[in-house]
């Protein structure tokens, strides 16, 4: 009945699924976005592509470059048919996009993000344009061919997904990058301590003092950068007092 | 004044690709503020303000109870109120002057997540009542039409902020600069030094659990030892 997608088919969902944010909503979610991804395979899909639509329009919520997996699994479960599905899809999606969502948030906001970043800051301390270039460069093409190999490798596996990213695999790539964003992070934090030494014993203090003063704020939840825009009055009055 | 529109432009872009888009990072601070330097032709200072806000949000998540800091309008307010003074004014002491930027910064970014709860609210009123159409041709062309509709709107709004708040912070940049003397000039410098701590003790607490601290000590060392080597 349905033919299998062509790599075009597939190029155009992915290109629909990179601006999937857009329309981010707290009723559904990420939904509008993925019907919009679906909808440019959703005719070669199915003989009623309206229906296959209203079959997906309901709530999605999973990391932004997660997505493109879930909905590859979706596009090959559509393309076999659901009479054969285990379980309602609408179950497997769910179940699909908490599983991601955690190895995800995980993977980028608690180490890709961070490195990045990170790594970007010495660069900028330094002055050194090319490898903030370098880096951003290097973030989109992992970003991308992530999102890429996503979108083709849930396409390859439909209802199989889940058991590939609750394994053990999956976690020690997230491991290792926490520890490569760890140690960018200990980079960080020795270059700017020595460049701090290298102006004067007083700013070593300085800086020493309000990293503790800013980490016991951060443990207790306070938001550090309003903090920060009342200290500046007040510090600039003891400078003016103390010179 | 076209340098005003044209990191207003950029600024819409950037915020497509920020909360519409695929996330390129080049909203963030640090690279918001390189193209912001380069556009306003001040970049080795316009780069120091995006080194200070992104240490200041490095910390990972937000608050408890607080909104988050609108940080790319705050990243390019910032950078740009700076670029812009330094840019005709040669004179200008570049501490205060970088300083000033990051309180702009700073604020600009609070002041811009307030403006984005009120046009949130007017988006979700939007989404939320999204309904499929009855035909399919209808359904695609509605798809498309919010997504696009969607991407924009996040554009123009940044756009419109940036447009309203480049010239007050560069006032306030100004006004610093003009009223701070040496001794105020060198609280400035301290505050910066206080501000960057933020992103020192992020790191610390995001990577000093039991597991990561012994890389996070690693890292640290390999700085301190090929600096001593050298």
């Amino acid at each position: 009945m349905s033919a299998r997608l062509a790599p075009s088919d597939l190029r155009r969902v992915l290109a629909r699924l990179l601006f999937v944010q857009a329309t981010l909503n707290r009723r559904g979610m990420q939904n509008i976005g993925v019907l919009h991804a679906l909808d440019a395979a959703a005719a070669k899909l199915s003989r009623e592509p309206l229906a296959l639509l209203s079959r997906h329009n309901d709530h999605f919520n999973t990391n932004p470059n997660a997505v493109p997996i879930v909905v590859g699994s979706v596009l090959r479960i559509e393309e076999d048919g659901l009479a054969t599905a285990p379980v309602p899809i609408a179950r497997f999606k769910q179940a699909a996009c908490s599983a991601l969502a955690a190895t995800g948030d995980v993977l980028m906001v608690g180490g890709l993000k961070p490195l990045a970043l990170t790594l970007a800051v010495v660069s900028a301390i330094y002055s050194f344009s090319t490898g903030l270039v370098a880096i951003v460069v290097l973030y989109n093409a992992a970003l991308l061919a992530g999102r890429a190999w996503g979108l083709r490798f849930g396409y390859a596996r439909g209802w199989g997904i889940v058991d590939a990213f609750t394994g053990p695999r999956v976690q020690r790539v997230v491991m290792l990058a926490r520890i490569l964003a760890a140690f960018a992070g200990g980079a960080m934090v020795a270059v700017m301590a020595r460049r701090t030494f290298a102006a004067s014993w007083a700013d070593v203090a300085l800086l020493a003092a309000a990293t503790l003063a800013a980490g016991i704020a951060i443990k207790r939840g306070l938001n550090v950068a309003r903090i920060a825009i009342v200290l500046f009055p007040l510090v600039v009055l003891v400078a003016m007092l103390v010179k | 004044m076209p340098d005003l529109l044209l990191i207003a432009v950029i600024a819409g872009i950037l915020a497509i690709d920020d909360r519409a888009g695929w996330q390129s990072l080049l909203g963030e601070p640090v690279f918001s503020s390189l193209i912001v330097g380069w556009v306003a032709g001040a970049m080795a200072p316009a780069l120091q303000v995006g080194v200070v806000l992104q240490l200041a949000w490095l910390s990972i998540g937000a608050a408890r109870g607080t909104r988050r800091p609108h940080t790319l309008l705050g990243g390019i307010v910032g950078a740009a109120s700076t670029a812009l003074v330094l840019a005709h004014d040669s004179d200008a002491r570049t501490t205060v002057v970088v300083a000033a930027g990051v309180l702009a910064g700073l604020v600009a970014a609070e002041l811009g997540a307030v403006a984005l709860r009120a046009t949130g609210t007017l988006r979700e009123r939007w989404l939320g009542t999204f309904t499929l159409p009855s035909n399919t041709h209808d359904a695609s062309r509605k798809l498309s039409m919010t997504v696009i509709g969607a991407a924009l709107l996040v554009g123009i709004v940044d756009f419109v902020l940036v447009l309203l708040m480049i010239p007050l912070g560069e006032r306030m940049v100004r006004l610093f600069e003009a009223r701070l003397g040496v001794g105020g000039g060198a609280g400035a410098a301290w505050w910066l030094v206080a501000v960057s701590a933020i992103g020192v003790a992020a790191v610390v607490r995001a990577f000093g659990t039991r597991v990561l601290v012994r890389f996070l000590a690693a890292g640290a060392a390999a700085v301190l030892l090929v600096g001593w080597l050298r």
